[in-house]
């Protein structure tokens, strides 16, 4: 009724199912946003966001300066990574980093000086006079990759694609989980930031509507948004306060009622989400200059005596974090990352805050308890009631149980966004996400399979066809060749350059002793009428007649030689005779040597004419292909073995890539030294 | 097949590939008619007895007769023994015969018997086919007597009730009253009684299996551990 | 410091599948007390009797099959199980049949299937379909209402030292089918012309009403599976009362004679043998009203609450094939083979 007093507003929209749990939100968000600590090392893993790790660009020893990039983007969907303050690269190796299984990465470990010297920075303030496209490619230098935890690098996410019309830009503002209160304080204090970052969006995607989502228990935040907001177009939706209402999805269906497509993107029915977190990100970027160089991350459990939010470098161990929170080693129980309902356990305090860090619980035993033994499933159906995808988690569990995937799937398993709604109501304590991710890691393992199967059939038969193409091709060229000669025989029956050339292969091919007609041969390979395929050809021909000539003058001289020898010390009396044969043949092979180096000379001179490189820039690029395929192959295999499934499947796509590239670049190497004549082993 | 193994055939008709228990045939009669064990005994014994001599029969005709007949000759085989069997029931076990009603013409359709003449009378010779019947008939005789005792046991709490329809006169008095002024209990009588024990015979069966199995490898085990034998396989026993 | 790990969720509602049990026991009380009130001890003696064999009988068959027998009893699954049946079973019923009973469900409709959660029917209610169809006599051996015998006549004949002829009267639902269709007869039964359906058995049903509701508002059971179950028995039964009042029963004398609303509240929506999504346990519900209605007004037995169920179990994985929700993101529910 209210809101209709109020004039026009959009309706809120409702997803299926949600919990309530215990918000735990009010310790952490009573102080304002302090400094994190400066600790001894930065640990910076190379794979903070989703997609392609970075590539360090810095050396050991080197000295950066606080903002300089010191890994770019490999690839389109990867992010760059800055040092977050200045010092020294000490060290480029695996350590620790954030995962349920305490696995290592490749990090870029920086020393502080504490000098906190900026590197030059490169200002965006007329970014509203600037290119939407130039703006886009600016952002993706920010090493910006979605704060709200999710890690997918931004620019990517603001780049629709040309012919997409995007409707809605929407703000992630929700922080249902309990415990965060990161973006919260971020908007009580920072609000103006805040809204100039969604409109440099707003300026990127052109959106008809700019809504920002915030669930209903943070009226201060709401209250500093709407007053920054004031006079834009930027409209701030209060939600009501229901887990997992931030779930990117269920944003969107609350705001908009709109339903992304199983397996699509949000941007196929017109929306982009981006954390609010985010928008502060790219206004950092765009009007100071500055890199994601540090992230608010919420500090909070019984086991810290000053929980709140900390504005830390990224690359921050996580134990120095703690200690600058007030940590009672003695007291902590689980240390989670991320929220209660979908973070998760870290084994090992060592491992460093990264980009996604929205928050550490380090809880007391009995705050966060280990949960009781599963008892079996009575099919209540609690989880299907809360569920917000709609799934019947309690059939999903039946199947992903029994290895039954392929029922799993039918059930739409993939639509599963693990929020852990399931599990929290489920009275038999059954860890129900926990068997989800098996079996959807199982289902992606089964179709990765598969997919390489398909793939290296593919490749296979690709590379048949494209043999069988050229054999075709060469045969008929030489059909031609042949019967263009023909011609040329019966056109002038009489004449007898026409047949010079063929009767000068004859003779070297032929005749052992031609030694002469191989060398008057030479001339003869431009007979093809300056036609560049036929010159290849005939220099083939040529080439492997000149290889067995040199090979049988090289033994016979050889055969002679050693006649000669076992002449001389028999004290025979032809000597002189056997030398001259000697000589004679010796002339012979190197005459033939000579010509074959000129050949190959030839032939790699029309390699760079034909492919603008030489010979030897084609080989080494091939082999070099070849080295990334096996070195990501490894990678690829040591992530399968650390049980990081993710990874290991972008790591494969990348493989993929990688053996694609090899494989094309070795063809093409053979090719280009068949079409010149020349044949694997020069 | 060139070595007839008597035991083996023995142990296949009585235990191990049992008709009823395992090979799970013939559950028509099985369920129907086990409601006592005289029922049962009956319809065991004229099964034994069609199964044997369909055995017999079908086993020294084997060479005479060609592929595509076998069937028609088998079931007119089967179907004259079982006209010869109900005419005997009819003669000596009136009473008896009136109680299997229908099922006893239906021992015609019980696929344990065509299955032996089709898989092992047709194929061996006469002794061994003999043999055959007799054991697979003996093993499908057991479980309708076990089946109709437990059943009479827990239905009626009797056991060898009205054996004189099928011994005469002498079996009047075998009856043997287990439980005093029992009320019977008509679920055991009736058809799901029927299933609820084949099942329990069959998961007997399985247990005696498996802890035969059981002790066979314990048996085995301490041979195997003073041995230097490669293992060439992820587990051992 | 060595860190506790886990999985997600880190934090986890209150209550258990044993809290979630007991409140079912709880919900039962009024009905009981009513039961107890209309037809003497006989029924708590079977109550009694009945949760302390399901629990013996549990601990019994879980030592067999080598289980934690502390940790699988404490979700209270069982006491449920022999709590319903006990409930179901004539107040004058002898200790044996409810041990036959109970020993049955637990054993063979439970255990036998795997145990808890994996039992394709109700247990007590193939304890109940078991003593119906093997002891037709003592199963229907009701006592007329308020005819309340006493305290050592209830253990007399619990320990079977008494013949429940001399107490037992014809139940409502058995008048009325026997002499359905003459209206004079109907007419001057006393049993069939309580305060709004039957004599006593009203009570009955509205006390297990009310232990419903109750586990309405805690939310342990949904509305859809009693709502479906009672429309499913009052609208065939309003429809064809209103076109034959003599033959047929009116819809009140249906929703509070017999079990209907330990059926409704209590028996149908066990959630193991049940449909699991809310658009088949509202259909689940209703076929066994339907079952119910068909079965009293044609059927063979006075009541039909555990046949009805025992059936629709049966039906349940069909129904939750048919009646899946549209996933998120999806335009229509799939409904492949699943």
């Amino acid at each position: 009724m209210l809101s209709l007093l109020r004039g026009k507003r959009e309706p809120i929209h409702d997803f299926p199912g949600g919990i309530h749990p215990p918000e735990n939100k009010a310790r952490s968000t009573a102080a304002p946003i302090r400094p994190g600590p400066l600790p001894h090392e930065l640990v910076l893993p190379l794979n903070m966001h989703v997609g392609a790790p970075a590539r360090p660009v810095v050396a050991l020893d080197e000295t950066v300066l606080k903002g300089q990039l010191i890994a770019e983007s490999q690839g389109r969907i990867s992010a760059p990574v800055h040092a977050p303050t200045s010092g020294r690269i000490t060290a480029i190796e695996d350590r620790p980093v954030q995962h349920p299984s305490g696995m290592t990465a490749t990090c870029i470990v920086l020393e502080p000086d504490g000098r906190e010297a900026w590197a030059e920075l490169e200002y965006r303030p007329d970014w509203a006079a600037t290119d939407p496209a130039a703006l886009l490619e600016q952002v993706r230098h920010s090493g910006l990759a979605g704060l709200g935890g999710a890690g997918f690098p931004t620019a990517v996410k603001a780049d629709p694609g040309e012919d997409t019309r995007i409707e809605q830009l929407i703000i992630n503002a929700a922080e249902c989980e309990p415990y965060i209160t990161a973006d919260d304080r971020l908007m009580r204090e920072r609000s103006p930031g805040i809204i100039r970052g969604i409109r440099m969006l707003a300026h990127l995607l052109r959106p008809d509507e700019i809504l920002v989502g915030i669930e209903d228990n943070k009226p201060e935040a709401i209250q500093a948004l709407r007053s920054a907001a004031e006079g834009t177009d930027i409209e701030i939706r209060v939600v009501p306060t229901r887990y997992p209402s931030g779930g990117e999805k269920q944003l969107i269906q609350l705001l908009t009622g709109k339903e992304v497509p199983a397996g699509d993107l949000p941007a196929r029915v017109g929306v982009i989400c981006q954390n609010v977190a985010t928008a502060y990100g790219i206004y950092r970027y765009l009007e100071h200059g500055e890199p994601l160089l540090s992230r608010i991350t919420t500090v909070t459990g019984d086991a810290v005596s000053h929980p709140g939010n900390y504005e830390v470098l990224v690359g921050t161990p996580v134990k120095d974090l703690l200690a600058c929170a007030g940590l009672d080693a003695d007291r902590l129980g689980k240390l989670v990352t991320g929220g209660p309902m979908m973070g998760f356990t870290l084994p090992e305090p060592a491992a460093p805050v990264v980009k996604t860090s929205t928050c550490l619980i380090a809880s007391t035993p009995e705050e966060l308890p280990e949960p009781p033994p599963e008892q079996p499933c009575i099919r209540c159906g609690a989880c299907a009631e809360v569920c917000p995808a709609n799934l019947l988690p309690q059939q999903l569990y039946w199947y992903a149980k029994n290895d039954e995937f392929e029922r799993a799937q039918q059930h739409n398993l993939m639509d599963c966004i693990e929020c852990g709604a399931c599990a929290y109501v489920c009275p038999s304590h059954i860890p129900l996400v926990q068997y989800y991710q098996y079996a959807k890691g199982e289902i992606r393992n089964q179709e990765a399979e598969t997919a390489k199967a398909d793939r290296a059939r593919q490749r296979f038969e690709a590379r048949q066809e494209r043999i069988e193409r050229q054999k075709a091709e060469k045969e008929a060229r030489r059909r031609e060749r042949r019967e263009a000669q023909r011609r040329k025989q019966e056109a002038a029956p009489s004449g007898d350059d026409g047949t010079r050339s063929d009767a000068a292969v004859q003779a070297s091919a032929t005749s052992a002793g031609g030694g002469s007609a191989a060398s008057g041969g030479s001339d003869g390979s431009g007979s093809g009428n300056g036609d560049d395929e036929s010159r290849a050809d005939e220099r083939a021909r040529r080439m492997k007649q000149l290889k067995v000539t040199y090979n049988k003058a090289n033994k016979q001289w050889k055969q002679a030689q050693a006649a000669f020898n076992k002449a001389q010390r028999d004290g025979a009396d032809n000597l002189d005779q056997l030398s001259a044969n000697v000589d004679k043949l010796r002339t012979r092979a190197d005459e033939a040597r000579a010509e074959l180096d000129a050949l190959v000379q030839e032939a790699k001179t029309d390699v760079e004419a034909a492919t603008g490189r030489d010979l030897k820039t084609l080989k080494k690029e091939a082999t070099d292909a070849e080295l990334a395929a096996r070195r990501k192959a490894k990678e690829v295999q040591a992530a399968r073995e650390a049980g990081a499934t993710e990874q290991a499947q972008s790591l494969e796509r990348e493989h993929e890539q990688l053996r694609q590239d090899a494989d094309d670049k070795a063809a093409w190497l053979k090719r280009v030294m068949e079409e010149q004549g020349m044949k694997e082993d020069e | 097949m060139s070595e007839i193994d008597y035991g083996r055939i023995t142990r296949d008709g009585l235990w191990s590939n049992n008709p009823a228990t395992v090979q799970i045939l013939g559950l028509c009669p099985l369920l129907a008619v086990t409601g006592t064990v005289v029922n049962g005994m009956g319809l065991g014994l004229a099964t034994l007895g069609v199964l044997t001599a369909s055995n017999l029969l079908v086993s020294l005709i084997r060479n005479t007769i060609t592929e595509t007949v076998r069937l028609p000759v088998f079931v007119m085989i089967i179907a004259a023994l079982v006209t010869l069997t109900e005419m005997i029931m009819q003669a000596y076990t009136f009473e008896l015969y009136q109680i299997l009603g229908i099922f006893i013409p239906l021992i015609v359709t019980n696929c344990t018997i065509l299955g032996r003449a089709e898989s092992f009378a047709a194929r061996n010779p006469v002794l061994p086919a003999l043999v055959d019947g007799f054991m697979m008939g003996t093993g499908f005789l057991v479980v309708l007597v076990l089946l109709g005792g437990m059943r009479e046991l827990i239905g009626q709490g009797t056991l060898f009730a009205d054996m004189d329809l099928l011994f005469g006169p002498v079996a009047a008095d075998w009856q043997i009253k287990v439980v005093e002024n029992y009320r019977g209990f008509l679920f055991a009588v009736l058809p799901p009684g029927a299933f609820i024990g084949l099942g329990l015979i069959i998961a007997g069966k399985n247990l005696i299996d498996g802890r035969i199995e059981a002790a066979r490898q314990r048996h085995r085990a301490p041979v195997e551990q003073g041995t230097k034998r490669v293992r060439t396989t992820g587990k051992v026993g | 410091m060595s860190l506790i790990l886990g999985p997600a969720p880190h934090t986890m509602q209150q209550g258990d599948t044993g809290a979630f049990m007991r409140q079912v026991v709880y919900a039962t009380g009024p009905g009981l007390a009513v039961l107890t009130w209309i037809f003497g001890w006989g029924t708590l003696i079977n109550v009694l009797w009945a949760v302390i064999v399901a629990v013996a009988v549990e601990a019994l068959v879980l030592t067999m099959r080598g289980r934690d027998v502390r940790f699988f009893l404490s979700d209270w699954s069982v006491v449920v199980t022999g709590l319903l049946l006990g409930l179901s079973l004539p107040p004058t019923s002898p200790w044996w049949l409810t041990l036959v009973g109970v020993a049955f469900a637990v054993i063979v409709a439970k255990h036998l299937y795997g145990g808890l959660g994996m039992n394709p029917f109700n247990p007590a209610m193939v304890g109940y379909a078991l003593l119906l169809v093997s002891f037709p006599v003592a199963m229907t051996a009701w006592i007329a209402p308020f005819d309340v015998p006493t305290f050592s006549e209830s253990v007399a004949l619990f320990l079977g030292q008494a013949s429940p002829d001399a107490f037992s009267g014809a139940t409502p639902l058995d008048t009325f089918r026997t002499w359905a269709g003459d209206a004079q007869a109907l007419a001057g039964h006393d049993i069939l012309h309580g305060r709004i359906a039957g004599r006593g058995w009203e009570w009955v049903n509205a006390a297990f009403l009310l232990g419903g509701l109750y586990l309405l508002a805690r939310r342990i059971i949904n509305w859809h599976i009693p709502a479906g179950f009672l429309a499913g028995l009052a609208l065939p039964a309003l429809a064809f009362w209103l076109v034959d009042d003599v033959r047929y029963a009116d819809p009140l004398f249906h929703l509070f004679g017999g079990g209907t609303m330990l059926g409704a509240f209590f028996i149908a929506t066990d959630p193991v043998s049940a449909a699991t999504s809310n658009q088949g346990r509202l259909i689940y519900g209703a076929l066994i009203g339907v079952l119910i209605w068909v079965i009293r007004s044609f059927g063979g037995y006075p009541d039909a609450v555990a046949f009805a169920v025992l059936l629709m179990n049966l039906a349940a994985p069909t129904l939750d094939y048919y009646t899946r929700p549209r996933t998120y993101g999806h335009d229509k529910p799939d409904r492949g083979i699943g």
